[in-house]
């Protein structure tokens, strides 16, 4: 090839490396989705996260089309280290999301982490699990002062459509 | 010539003495306020020595802090004071020793405070204190709004829920004025009046007072008299709850908030008129407001306004907070329970 300055700057290039070469990166990724497809939610730096976003929906994608699916067997089989998840994949997680065409998976960043390397870090999950959302809904208090005239109104509103339905 | 002439003096007697006789609400405002501050100071020289007491706070962040602090003369305002400023601006009742306790009003033994906010998790007393603050101050701003010739008697504040969309305030004007149909113009100049009391931010000042000096503070007018002997006869420890704010003496059913600043809107929205009672042609001012940390949208707002328009009716059995219907019967509140 030719040893040119392009070759060492990589302006615009968008695959990453990871690991010690290509397939040390997808090993490095089959774990961390194995451990994705069993706990449903982990916590990894914030570029492993986002490189196994995508493998992760192309997983679901598979599992969609069935488990009599040889393709999709395979594929199950090479990327789940552990054995035991694969009828968890086709079981439970595939009709999860059987109603959704994409966007299985949602991730969150997270402060660095405390150790010496300070690595930005995120949490990766799959939607629908069942721990306590990442991204808390603050509900208004339903006794305070605004909500409970709000009440009444709405309270008097259904009074007098019902009045008016009637006559 | 000088008949005409004695007729002049005598026509010019007998009006002095006839002026003489109607006490003007300027000096009735100022009567009760110079008795209020008497009392209030007769109470507070019943404690010459600064004894102190101990309060432990409650609440969350400052659950279990013990505060020193005067006995007659420490308030939970001043508590609070010594927590955040947060705490000082939030505050709107306190609860002693599980008791609704006014702001400003001295505690006289140790105890346990609570400082309760429109945010917690269960307002419903502040609220129900909001609610008749506001009516307070309604009460109030039509007290100083007509001319010096014309009579105003307020009659006692209702026991409204927060739920029925506004709070009212029964009044009987002069019967010169029994004609006299507000327009809206008088409804702003009400409002503005109104936000201008809430501007100067003044706090209402309580004080318990046996019977009689309730009853010589509102000599001047019968039917705040037969309010007063009502209160008393209800209340567990016969003393009956005073609240001044400004120049302005009212008699409340239960604690107020500390101080007029904590609303934000505040709208007069109606001015009805309910019926004949035993005092006059009574009308009902009804009115709508919100505290400063809970504000609505403007969409919101002319919503509740366009409700609060309508006439509240007062169920005269209502002990409960529940929705009194438009249609249903209408009955005014002879004996309502506070």
């Amino acid at each position: 090839m030719r040893l040119t300055l392009r070759a060492l700057i990589s302006h615009g290039r968008v695959a990453r490396r990871m690991g010690l070469g290509p397939e040390s990166r997808i090993n490095m990724l089959r774990n961390i989705l194995t451990g994705l497809v069993r706990h449903e939610r982990i916590e990894t730096t914030r570029v492993r996260a986002d490189e196994v976003q995508f493998y992760a929906e192309k997983l679901i994608d598979y599992a969609k089309k069935g488990d009599t699916n040889e393709k999709s067997m395979k594929m199950a089989d090479f990327w789940l280290t552990e054995k035991d998840l694969i009828p968890k994949l086709f079981k439970v997680l595939a009709p999860r999301f059987e109603n959704q065409p994409s966007g299985y998976t949602r991730m969150a960043r997270l402060p660095n982490r405390e150790n010496l390397d300070r690595a930005a870090m995120a949490v990766i999950e799959y939607k629908g699990n069942p721990f306590p959302p990442l991204f808390p809904v603050k509900q208004d208090n339903e006794l305070n002062l605004v909500n409970q005239l709000l009440k009444g109104y709405r309270e008097e509103q259904a009074q007098l459509s019902a009045t008016e339905s009637k006559s | 010539m000088a008949c005409g002439r004695a007729c002049l003096i005598l026509q010019r007697r007998l009006a002095t003495s006839a002026a003489a006789e109607r006490v003007s609400a300027a000096e009735v405002r100022s009567w009760r306020s110079t008795l209020f501050s008497k009392e209030q100071e007769r109470q507070r020289s019943l404690y010459p020595r600064i004894e102190k007491i101990e309060v432990t706070m409650q609440g969350a962040g400052v659950q279990g802090t013990l505060l020193v602090m005067n006995k007659g003369l420490s308030t939970p305002y001043s508590c609070s004071r010594h927590l955040t400023d947060w705490h000082v601006s939030s505050a709107a009742l306190a609860l002693v020793d599980g008791e609704p306790w006014h702001l400003h009003r001295p505690l006289t033994r140790s105890c346990s405070l609570t400082l309760l906010t429109f945010k917690d998790a269960n307002p419903q007393l502040p609220n129900q204190a909001y609610w008749r603050s506001c009516a307070a101050l309604l009460g109030q701003v039509l007290e100083g709004a007509f001319k010096e010739e014309y009579n105003v008697e307020l009659l006692r504040i209702p026991e409204v829920p927060v739920t029925a969309g506004a709070f009212c305030c029964d009044f009987v004007l002069d019967p010169q004025l029994d004609a006299w149909i507000p327009t809206e113009e008088s409804l702003r100049s009400f409002t503005r009046d109104a936000n201008q009391l809430i501007h100067q931010n003044l706090p209402w000042e309580p004080l318990e007072v046996a019977p009689p000096v309730a009853l010589e503070i509102f000599s001047h007018s019968r039917c705040k008299q037969e309010e007063v002997e009502e209160k008393a006869a209800q209340s567990p420890n016969g003393t009956v709850s005073l609240y001044r704010c400004g120049h302005h003496v009212v008699l409340a059913g239960g604690p107020l908030v500390g101080r007029t600043g904590l609303c934000s809107q505040y709208e007069v929205t109606a001015l009805h008129t309910v019926g004949e009672g035993p005092w006059g042609l009574q009308r009902r001012a009804q009115g709508l407001s919100l505290p400063v940390n809970l504000t609505a949208h403007h969409t919101v707002w002319r919503r509740l306004k366009q409700r609060a328009e309508k006439l509240v009716e007062i169920d005269s059995s209502v002990a409960s907070e529940t929705e009194t219907t438009p249609t249903s019967s209408e009955a005014t509140s002879s004996s309502s329970q506070p």
